[in-house]
Parts: structure tokens; sequence; C-alpha cells
């Protein structure tokens, strides 16, 4: 069975080129606004969608994803409506990759095998659930293994992550996401004082893309690693940039396809 | 079953970047109190900085009015005025031996805040109190307690602005500065392996309770009890008794202005497993699976969780769980003041409450031992509005 991501990154790799994934909370400024940005992205040349559901408590997101998911949460974004969100999106003959980032109480409450049949009807590639690490992923793997047009669980690698890289890597499908400094996400572009040996160690045991993640604000950010990632993802940063212009379409998607172009500028 | 689980509850649901922090954690504290210098200097600060042991006190007049026996734990005895030390003396020390420099804390009525400001002042820490911007308003009194003592506390403006979100700050903070900092958390809950952590540091209550009992009685009592919120007085309570088949354990939580008006903190009566702050436990939840606020009379069990091992004490029938409103723990603090001359925190009021309850079913011949877990100075201010406002004063 064909996955999105991979088909995509698989793609970009043909054609030497590094990924942009973006981040935005599901269900801001309102679902059909957000469908606007989904399909928009798509025209911009974005790789790859992160689309965040909104959590009361998001443990791993520093305040403007924070900011973002209650504001989403007030105005009614749940699992089920941002489910019917990339149902129809799908349905309109959208086709970019598109992860979920969620926590996992959002899941158990809705219930794993129905989520996991969820997600594959509606059309969602991939799956980021930053409070849910390596050791307690098995029931939701298990699930995950039963359907072959289920998502992929995409693995968070950290600084810190050390000897449990190639544990956390043996069986990862997808890309490989790379906290680039420690914490949360949306922090200044100061990156982790070694974070070149880490990309560097991460990427020697990976067989699947590598992608950088938190703090990114501009293609220069991740220029000093370039020559050893195989993409970045920019969240808090693009919520700032949606919300400073209200969300226009239009400036998302200048801002995405310069972002790529300046990324791939040889 | 993984030694990080109750059962279906616990767990270590936390962000990939704090895995490696919780394994050297879990190293370090199962090294600890293996080691005999390590548990001496415990006891030691709890008997000369604390002022352990507690007495057992038998309530007299309580008794008689009631029929069986009424024992209380005098946790409200020990410095700072509740059980909270007990657990921050043991994890600081921790901190010192994994050579840490600073320590953070959250907070919510702001006792564990103070227990933490008092123990990184005695070791000469860094403290740093995570409180929500709401409780700051409610606790005043602790915020300038933790102040004086030498600590920052930071203003947590972000969801609800109360102990639930102070407690998701921590653990951002945590996850951004683990190498320099130790996040002493205050209740039974969290990442393995804070609740047996925590646990291991509470149980001197029941371990003392036991051996005063029997001394006194020359048996065990047929009842004991405690409050529950996230539930460290009532961990430390049960610990030394959950073998005693034949001892009926109770946990008390708060039914706030009632179970059927959904402003409570009962988790165990009306939540749901779910994952919050770690943990894989009972939590009030909405419809689409967010946290919902808890309400209590008593910021101290105003928590939407429990500690999973109470969730697993509770689904395998070990421990009865009960919940008493705002107005019932109210009534009680005021009979314990009048009868015995003992202001007691609200938490603690609520098993005060309970135990009334209680006693109308048993014999004269029988005990409770209940956990008197804080002093109620704190609540000053909360117990004269309340009083006011129902114009029981003047």
């Amino acid at each position: 069975m064909k996955n999105r991501i991979e088909e995509k990154l698989k793609m970009v790799k043909e054609k030497q080129e590094k990924a942009f994934i973006t981040y935005m909370t599901a269900g801001l400024p309102d679902m059909e606004g957000c469908k606007q940005l989904i399909k928009a992205q798509e025209e911009a040349g974005t790789d790859i969608l992160e689309l965040g559901i909104p959590f009361s408590d998001p443990v791993a997101d520093g305040p403007v994803i924070q900011a973002a998911s209650y504001k989403s949460i007030s105005r009614g974004t749940n699992l089920k409506n941002s489910l019917e969100l990339v149902e129809t999106v799908r349905k309109e003959g959208c086709d970019i990759p598109i992860v979920f980032m969620m926590y996992f109480n959002t899941i158990l409450y809705f219930g794993i095998g129905n989520f996991v049949n969820a997600c594959a009807k509606a059309g969602v590639d991939g799956l980021i659930v930053p409070d849910l690490p390596f050791e307690e992923q098995k029931q939701l793997q298990d699930e995950l293994d039963k359907n072959q047009q289920s998502p992929i669980l995409i693995q968070l690698v950290s600084p810190v992550s050390k000897d449990r890289i190639p544990m956390l890597l043996e069986n990862a499908r997808g890309f490989v996401y790379c906290v680039s400094s420690m914490g949360v996400t949306g922090q200044a572009a100061e990156f982790h004082k070694d974070v070149l040996n880490y990309l560097t160690e991460v990427k020697k045991v990976s067989k699947i893309p590598v992608m950088m993640g938190f703090g990114i604000r501009t293609p220069k950010d991740v220029l000093p690693m370039k020559e050893v990632i195989d993409g970045c993802i920019v969240g808090s940063h693009f919520i700032n940039l949606l919300e400073e212009h209200q969300y226009d379409v239009n400036a998302a998607k200048e801002y995405c396809s310069s972002f790529r172009k300046e990324l791939n500028d040889r | 079953m993984s030694s990080a689980y109750y059962g279906q509850f616990g767990g270590q649901y936390v962000s990939e970047s704090l895995m490696n922090t919780l394994k050297e954690l879990e190293t370090a504290f199962e090294e600890a109190i293996q080691d005999q210098s390590f548990i001496e200097e415990y006891h030691y600060y709890l008997k000369e900085y604390v002022g352990r042991e507690t007495p057992l006190y038998l309530a007299k007049r309580l008794t008689e009015k009631y029929g069986p026996k009424i024992y209380l734990k005098r946790e409200d005895l020990n410095h700072t005025g509740a059980h909270k030390i007990n657990n921050v003396i043991g994890q600081i020390l921790l901190a010192k031996r994994m050579g840490k420099t600073k320590v953070i804390a959250e907070t919510g009525a702001g006792q564990h805040g103070v227990a933490t400001a008092t123990g990184a002042a005695l070791f000469g820490m860094e403290c740093t109190v995570y409180m929500g911007s709401e409780d700051i308003e409610r606790q005043h009194l602790n915020v300038m307690r933790m102040e004086m003592l030498g600590a920052k506390v930071v203003s947590v403006q972000s969801g609800s602005n109360t102990l639930k979100d102070a407690t998701n700050e921590a653990i951002r903070t945590w996850a951004k500065k683990a190498e320099d900092t130790f996040y002493v958390i205050g209740s039974a809950v969290g990442p393995h392996p804070y609740p047996k952590m925590v646990k291991e540091f509470q149980k001197i209550i029941s371990v003392e309770a036991k051996r005063q009992f029997l001394e006194m009685e020359g048996r065990l009592p047929e009842v004991v009890m405690a409050c529950v919120g996230g539930g460290s007085n009532s961990i430390g309570m049960f610990a030394d008794f959950l073998e005693e088949k034949e001892v009926e354990l109770i946990g008390v939580e708060a039914a706030g202005l009632g179970i059927e008006t959904g402003k409570h903190a009962s988790a165990m009566a009306l939540g749901r497993p779910g994952t919050l702050h770690g943990m894989k436990s009972y939590l009030l939840q909405d419809d689409d699976g967010n946290v919902q606020l808890a309400h209590s009379i008593s910021a101290g069990l105003d928590y939407p969780g429990v500690g999973p091992e109470h969730a697993y004490l509770k689904e395998t029938g070990r421990v009865q769980y009960v919940s008493i409103t705002d107005e019932e723990a109210m009534d009680a603090l005021s009979e314990l003041c009048r009868m015995e001359g003992i202001i007691p925190a609200i938490e603690s009021a609520h098993a005060l409450a309970y135990a009334f309850k209680k006693a109308k079913t048993m014999k004269k011949e029988e005990a409770i031992l209940l956990c008197l877990s804080g002093r109620g100075d704190k609540d000053a201010h909360t117990i004269e509005a309340y009083f006011s406002g129902k114009g029981y004063l003047n």
C-alpha cells in the first residue's frame, strides 16, 4: 500500500531537493479557512503538512501553539471535525500528505481502534504523538499494523536521545522528526550546542529522510546543517505569520513557496 | 507488565527528550533507597528538621460523640504545616545526590511550593515554583512565604491558569533544563518513577501510625482513611496497610458542589482512564477528550486526575473511594476546631467528614485511623469567606 508521505519524499529525493514541512492548528481561522490554507499550501509546493489537533494540555508545545490550540478549541475544533476536514479536502482532490500532530489522550478517548480506522478512511497519512514515547507505542502500533491504509507513526528524536537512536529508528517509516533544541516547540533559533553532531549521528543510522524541526523561522536557520538533513519543519513561526496576516491564503502561499525555493537554491 | 505500571495505569507519557532523564532518575532513586547512608540522612532530617515522629492522637470528644475511636495522625504538626515536606526532603536529597543544583516544582494551593522552597533553602539550591495566575491570587500568603524562603514564583498564564497548567509549565521547563534541574513533584502523580518515589517518601506516615496504633491498642484499626487529590498523603497513609487485608482502606475525594452538578474533583467517581502529566490514570474529561476543570473549595484537592496507583487500587477493590462535598467538609472542619481545638486544612476535613459518616456504621469498640494531612492556617481566608457568606459568623 502506498503512503503519500513516502511517495512524496521519494520524489523529493529523486530531484535531490530538500523537503519543506509546515505545521498549523486544525480549525483556524475556522474549518473553511483551514481547508483553503491546506489547498493553498499544496499549490505553493509545501511537501508535507502537519495539522495540529488541539488539546487542552499541550505539554510539548510552546506559547504560540498553546494559544492557537486554545483558540481552536474555543471555536469548536475536535478530532471528529478535523477528520471530516481531511476527508473533505481529499474528496476535493487535494493530495498533499497530511500528518496529524496530537496528544495521546485525544486518541485514547476516541478509542484507538476507531481512531486508526477513521484516519485510514479520511486520508490521514501520518501521526506525530509527542507524549507517546517509543516504550508506550505498542498498543497504537498494533492497531496501525492491522490496516494497510493506516497512517505512519512518525518517530521523534531529541538531542539527548543518544543511545536510544538505533532503537527508535529500527522500524521507523516516513521520516524522522529531529527535535533541534531541547524542550518545547517555538523557541528562538539558538540551536542546541551539538546539534550538527547530533543530526549527523541520526543521519548515519537512519534509513529514511531526516527532518529538523523546533524553532525554525527562515531557510537561513538551517543553512549550517543543510547538507546533513533532508528537510525542515516550520511550526510556531508559521502560526505567527498566519496570525499576523489574519490567516490570509496568499500570505501563506507566498511564505511557503519562497521558503521552499530558497531552501533549494544551490 | 513493566514496573512502570500499576495494572493498566501509570507509564511514562512524556516527550522523547525526557526519556533518558527519567531513566537516570529511576536508576538514581533505586540506588539511593538501597543505600543505608541515604536512608539515614532522610530520617535524620525528618526527625531533627521536620519534627517527626508526628503524634497519633485519640480525638476524645469526637470519639464520645460518634462511637468508634477516632485517631488522628497529626501530619499537620510537621514543619511547614503538612505532609508535603516528607516527600520534599526525600526528593531534594536525591537531587543533591544526583548533582543537580536547581529544583523546580508546581503548586496549586502553595503547600508543596512552600515545602519545596523550604527544602531548597535548607540545602542551598536554587528554586523556581510554577503556579497558576489564578492560584497566585487565591493563595497570596503562600506566595509570600515562598518568596521569603528565596524561591522564585513564576505566574503561569495558560489554559485555566491553575494547578494542571502550572504542572504543564513545570514539565516544559524540565524538558529544557533537565541537565542541571530536578523536578520535585508533590503528589503521587506524573510519569514513572514519580508515583513510586512519592509513595516511598510518604510511607513514613503509615509506618509510624501502624506502630503507634499497635502500641496503644495492641491490634490494627478497622478503618484507615485519608483525603485524595493527586493522592500523596493517602498513598503514604495506605502504604503500610495494603497487605493487612482485614483493614478497610478508604480514600476521600472532593465532591465540590456535588458530583451531580459537574463541579467537583472526583476523578474516581466520574473520570475515565486518560493520559495527563506523564501518566495514565482516571481523569476528568469532556466529550472531546480535553481535560475538564476540577472544582473544590480545597485548592489541594482541585485536580482533574489522580495518582495511578490509586486508580489501580480502585480497580482491584483494595481501596474504596468516596467523595465529600464542600459543605460537608466545612462542617467537619468547624467541628474539629470547636471540639478538639485543631484547625485542619480543608483537604483533611474531607477525610474527617467521611469519618463521621462512617462512624455511624461502626461499633464502639472499633477504631478509625485518619490522616490529618495538614493544618488550616493557609485556609483562614477561604474559611472566613465561606462561613461569612453562609452567615455562620456574626
